[in-house]
């Protein structure tokens, strides 16, 4: 908000010098930014693209289908509509664990995406997203494909989850200072991202390999073996997945209630299978309770009762099908654990979930009191998710053309043509990155240790004097400390003068944040003075020599 | 009235379990890598156009034919061309991603997978799907009842042990 200021007064100047005229023209560049974007959220299962501009996206399926009925056309995104008969469809699918692999694949959709009949390229830069440590093989052919063979203007990369967090922060002017957690359940698995001071915290990142394509495969195969033979008709699986499965909050009661005769079940539902003649979309059949027996014999009914609330519970315990994994709400929990202390409430209160597996009634309310549970009590939990959450990160592209780093790092043809792939792949990579960080997480990993330390000598006062600063006290006690110390001051201060405003900010804002955490350490030792004397790191050989 | 001493008491169920084949740990494993690669999977059957002999002569994409006349023409590719340039399994990425992770001093994509879980595992009946409380002694299946068990032991049991 801050940031806002000088430039309105800028303006204000200038309209007192040059008159009533441009008054309306002033306020324009802050409401809007001047050019737009073509925003491709490029998802293993649905593309989602569209320009800035306009409301919502299209969302194209990003795959090549084949069907039984029609031999002689292949089925590329969007034109699945055109297909009769849907059953036994076979995906062609361009990722593999959701990185793209199969370019022979990736790249039919998208001319299919980029051509006339969705959304096509003109001279505005394109946005496209990419997982989290894309392969650098991959960036390498993106980077071919755009630049040479759509012959884009201008191009940038980021991960959906920088989107996300963009979007949310606009929506809740958020500044740099508030850290949050975005966790996107996507269709090959979940990412977990914390950002801090506005860049993401990569120690904290976690990967939980669970996504809708794994729990489609496994409703098919249950379904497959305790009723019908359903293991090729993936397509349709899949929505019964979305139209009936939920999420349960408390799985022993939900059983106990899945178990009763089906009368007086309330989880049980038959859902009729489309049969791509009458019915187009399967649905959840009404029961009628004045007679039950009446169904029509031309309907396939699938009856789902356990596997309804089952299936997705495998999102918070993978070890339910045998993985060595945690679940989702357990992962939040860690990441934010692997942050520093004093972003940790703040991560708590700003966790946004995107993905289609959101989408699960009751999703939100179980990863609230998972994570409540698992939390400290104190702490205030706050998750946020979007009426859709599908494209709620696709929708993060114009926050993005606002941040200045969007202009900064926008790669043009020229760029890649003169400096080549892998130096503007830095730059797409190392986007909302503070590519410090890294190595000062060792650092202050140290640090601590030594400031503990010393705060508890300090605090005993056993040498007769309480020190003023932590700094003073390095000075006296060790010296190997404040050298270091001292270095690393030199060093940060070395590396603002090179950074612009901003920067220096953070380095600030970081320094402060070392002190508060002195001080928190201090109290802590002050409280447990006593014990200091019994300490066998500070009195190797006992305490009654120096008293 | 004494029963004969040659025939010992106890269940014939449980005697018969000694001649059952049980599959060891690594067989298990190896099981359970092949459930996992099947929830993996994009497809399970065949493709149904692989007996199909194209025509070359059948227009491929009319879209982007009318697409292409807007740019330059000097830089065609066919899909053919990236899926050469840039053919690389899952296995190599993630090779050249941890070598390269370690230059840059960043994590990998191996690391940022989540840890084992600190609750431990619920089990449910393979069969039914409520909670199942026993498991089989051949494979180790879990199942929740003798009728759940005689079905598990007609059906999968034994049916894919390599």
């Amino acid at each position: 908000m801050g940031d806002w200021e000088p430039k309105s007064g800028r303006t204000l100047k200038r309209r007192r010098s040059s008159g009533g005229s441009t008054k309306e023209v002033a306020p324009k560049p802050i409401k809007a930014p001047a050019f737009r974007a073509l925003v491709v959220d490029n998802g293993a299962y649905t593309i989602k693209v569209g320009f800035t501009t306009e409301e919502e996206p299209q969302v194209v399926p990003n795959c090549i289908m084949k069907a039984k009925s029609e031999k002689k056309r292949l089925f590329v995104g969007k034109q699945i509509e055109e297909c009769r008969d849907c059953s036994g469809l076979y995906f062609l699918l361009p990722c593999e664990k959701g990185y793209i692999t199969r370019w022979e694949v990736q790249k039919p959709v998208w001319d299919h995406v980029f051509s006339r009949s969705v959304c096509t390229i003109d001279e505005n830069p394109v946005v496209i997203t990419q997982p989290l440590f894309n392969f650098k093989s991959i960036q390498d052919c993106m980077d071919e494909v755009f630049f040479e063979e759509y012959e884009v203007s201008s191009l940038f990369r980021c991960t959906p989850t920088d989107l996300a967090y963009l979007n949310y922060a606009k929506h809740n002017k958020l500044t740099k200072s508030d850290a949050c957690l975005v966790m996107d359940s996507g269709f090959s698995f979940t990412h977990i991202v914390p950002y801090v001071r506005g860049s993401k915290f990569l120690r904290g990142v976690r990967r939980v390999n669970v996504g809708g394509k794994l729990l489609t495969n496994h409703l098919k195969d249950i379904i497959s073996y305790r009723q019908y033979n359903v293991m090729e008709e993936t397509y349709v699986i899949n929505q019964v997945k979305e139209d009936t499965g939920y999420v349960c909050a408390d799985v022993k009661k939900e059983l106990a209630e899945a178990s009763k005769p089906f009368g007086s079940n309330s989880i049980v539902k038959n859902y009729v299978l489309p049969d791509f003649n009458v019915i187009r979309r399967g649905y959840i059949q009404e029961t009628k309770p004045e007679n039950p027996s009446e169904v029509e014999e031309s309907y396939q009914v699938l009856r789902l009762n356990n596997e309804r609330f089952v299936v997705p519970e495998i999102l918070f315990h993978p070890s339910d099908i045998g993985m060595k994994s945690m679940g989702i709400a357990e992962a939040v929990v860690k990441s934010i654990m692997s942050t520093p202390k004093e972003h940790r409430q703040s991560l708590a209160k700003n966790i946004i979930m995107v993905g289609g597996n959101c989408k699960f009634p009751g999703f939100k309310e179980r990863m609230y009191a998972e994570l409540r549970s698992l939390l400290p009590d104190a702490w205030q939990l706050g998750l946020f998710q979007h009426a859709d959450p599908i494209t709620y990160p696709w929708k993060g592209g114009s926050a993005l053309l606002r941040t200045h780093d969007f202009r900064n790092n926008l790669v043009s043809k020229q760029d890649y043509e003169e400096l080549g792939s892998t130096l503007i792949q830095e730059r797409f990579n190392n986007f909302m990155l503070d590519s410090r960080q890294l190595d000062q997480e060792d650092e202050t990993g140290k640090h601590s240790t030594e400031f503990q330390y010393l705060s508890k000598l300090k605090s005993a006062s056993i040498f007769g004097k309480q020190e003023v600063s932590a700094a003073d006290s390095d000075i006296q006690i060790d010296s190997k400390a404040v050298e270091t110390a001292a270095l690393d001051k030199e060093d940060v201060g070395a590396e603002e003068a090179g950074q612009d405003a901003e920067g220096n900010k953070r380095g600030k804002s970081r320094n402060k944040a070392l002190e508060e955490t002195e001080v928190a350490a201090d109290v802590e030792a002050e409280s447990s003075e006593e014990d200091l004397t019994e300490s066998p790191s500070l009195f190797p050989l006992g305490c009654a020599s120096y008293l | 009235m004494t029963l004969p001493k040659t025939v010992p008491r106890g269940s014939n169920r449980i005697k018969e379990n000694d001649k059952r084949r049980i599959i060891d740990e690594t067989q298990r494993k190896r099981r359970q890598r092949k459930v996992m690669e099947m929830l993996e999977s994009d497809n399970y059957h065949d493709d149904p156009h692989a007996d199909l002999v194209m025509s070359k002569k059948a227009p491929k994409f009319e879209d982007s034919l009318e697409q292409r006349n807007v740019r330059t023409k000097k830089k065609e590719r066919t899909v053919d061309y990236y899926q050469f340039k840039y053919r690389k399994n899952f296995h190599q990425l993630v090779d050249e991603d941890r070598a390269e992770s370690e230059a840059k001093q960043r994590p990998s994509y191996m690391d940022i997978q989540a840890e084992e879980s600190q609750i431990p595992p619920r089990h449910f009946c393979a069969v039914c799907g409520f909670l199942g409380q026993y498991s089989c002694l051949s494979c180790g299946t879990r199942y929740c009842s003798l009728r759940c068990m005689e079905t598990h032991m007609d059906t999968r049991c034994l049916k894919w042990a390599a």
